[in-house]
């Protein structure tokens, strides 16, 4: 087997079948015509193959420009749009994994390592998935022009720019509101209108609350959001806050969802010391279960906006 | 010195792509094949690699402005190309866009 017939299968193994017998018998004819010429002039035959050759360049090369094929895994139109769906993908189903993650290894009781390790290890694997599967879509889409469909950008795409004063109105009522709602809940046990018969206070939250420590974790939630709010006012955008702030979200949605689908919000003593009908605590359960999973729904929606917008800045 | 010529290598580059096309369509108004034709387009001033010539005549076959002929009369069997009516057309239309450019250019040059 020549070096000739060497290079023409090489660059024939990437063609479809039908193209082949004449693609072949015209490649064969330019090695050849081209290696006379070298011959002509006093090359060496070995020496003027192996210049014919190198002058063809890469086979593969050559054989992609024959079935007019894309030497890029995903070209300039496609590009913009496959940054923002996987940045988007990645900022929001990763943190979320991570937080289900670690939320139901926390409630099996496994030791601290051993859950923020399984966090890590799912949200790892979430994001090479993410990137994987993205990647592989968008390469399909570029090598099938029938399905790529570039969207014309148009200003309407450009990210609102925030007002400052609109900003600085949700930060205060955001401060009010944290500190009300954690201090109605702090002192909810002591001013409790209903008495048990001894005169003491019946709190309307379940003691389990307390007990356990997952209120404690529900407020330092609460906290964190307002924690990030701050942030978001006096730093400019990044993706690590973007991040931290749907992550925050997304655990406190989670968390809340978590305590109201297993009856551990209020306490069953309170209910009925107040005489409530039997279908009212299932109605606040249901009601914060429908809130937290806007909340979620919100975040996510979001996360998708905030990121699309950026991109386009960069 | 060296950064400066390959800065200008990539502009050439870049304004001479498509050139290859229309120099194609002009020279094959008279059949030629693959590895005479990249001669003759260099000596013409016209330098294109073979690779990306072979590919560009089928794109251009495929595209209708070009047809093909084997031709087995010699030792060697060789696929002569010729510009196609529909080619031809391309090629005054490409060659009027061309000469206008050059106008264009003279302009801006202050020649007139």
């Amino acid at each position: 087997m020549t070096l000739t017939d060497r290079y023409v299968a090489a660059a024939l193994r990437r063609l479809p079948e039908r193209q082949r017998p004449d693609i072949e018998r015209e490649l064969r004819a330019s090695i050849a015509d081209a290696v006379d010429d070298r011959l002509a002039a006093g090359d060496d035959p070995a020496e003027a193959e192996v210049a014919v050759l190198t002058e063809l360049g890469d086979p593969a090369r050559l054989a992609a420009g024959y079935a007019d094929r894309p030497l890029q895994l995903i070209g300039p139109a496609l590009y913009l749009d496959y940054v923002r769906l996987l940045t988007a993908l990645l900022a929001t189903v990763v943190p979320a994994v991570a937080a289900i993650i670690a939320l139901v290894r926390t409630l099996q009781g496994d030791p601290v390592p051993e859950v923020v390790g399984d966090a890590l290890k799912s949200a790892f694997t979430a994001g090479v998935h993410l990137v994987c599967w993205t990647t592989l879509l968008f390469a399909a889409i570029e090598r099938a022009p029938a399905l790529r469909r570039t969207r014309k950008w148009t200003p309407d795409a450009l990210p609102e720019p925030p007002s400052r004063k609109a900003r600085y109105g949700e930060l205060i009522s955001g401060t009010v509101l944290t500190v009300l709602f954690s201090t109605l809940i702090l002192i909810s046990p002591v001013v409790s209108p209903e008495r048990d018969t001894a005169g003491n206070p019946i709190g309307p939250l379940s003691p389990w609350l307390w007990e356990s420590g997952v209120l404690y974790l529900f407020l330092a939630l609460v906290l964190a959001t307002l924690g990030v709010t701050f942030a978001r006012y006096y730093t400019r955008w990044s993706l690590p806050l973007a991040i931290t702030g749907a992550l925050v979200e997304i655990a406190t949605a989670i968390t809340l969802i978590w305590l109201a689908a297993n009856d551990r919000v209020l306490n069953p003593a309170f209910v009925a010391a107040a005489g409530w009908p039997a279908q009212t605590p299932e109605w606040i359960t249901t009601g914060l279960i429908a809130l937290s999973v806007v909340t979620l729904l919100h975040t996510v929606t979001t996360s998708l906006k905030g990121s699309h917008g950026e991109s386009h800045r960069l | 010195m060296h950064e400066d010529d390959e800065l200008l290598a990539t502009h050439l580059q870049e304004l001479r792509r498509g050139t290859v096309v229309l120099a194609c369509l002009l020279v094959l108004q008279e059949a030629n094949y693959g590895y005479a034709l990249l001669d003759l387009l260099e000596r013409r001033g016209f330098a294109v690699d073979a690779n990306t010539l072979y590919p560009l005549l089928r794109r251009l076959e495929k595209q209708g402005l070009l047809t093909s002929d084997w031709n087995t009369d010699e030792s060697r069997p060789r696929k002569f190309y010729r510009t196609s009516e529909r080619g031809a057309a391309f090629a005054e239309f490409l060659g009027r866009d061309w000469a206008e450019l050059d106008a264009a250019f003279r302009t801006l040059k202050g020649e007139s």
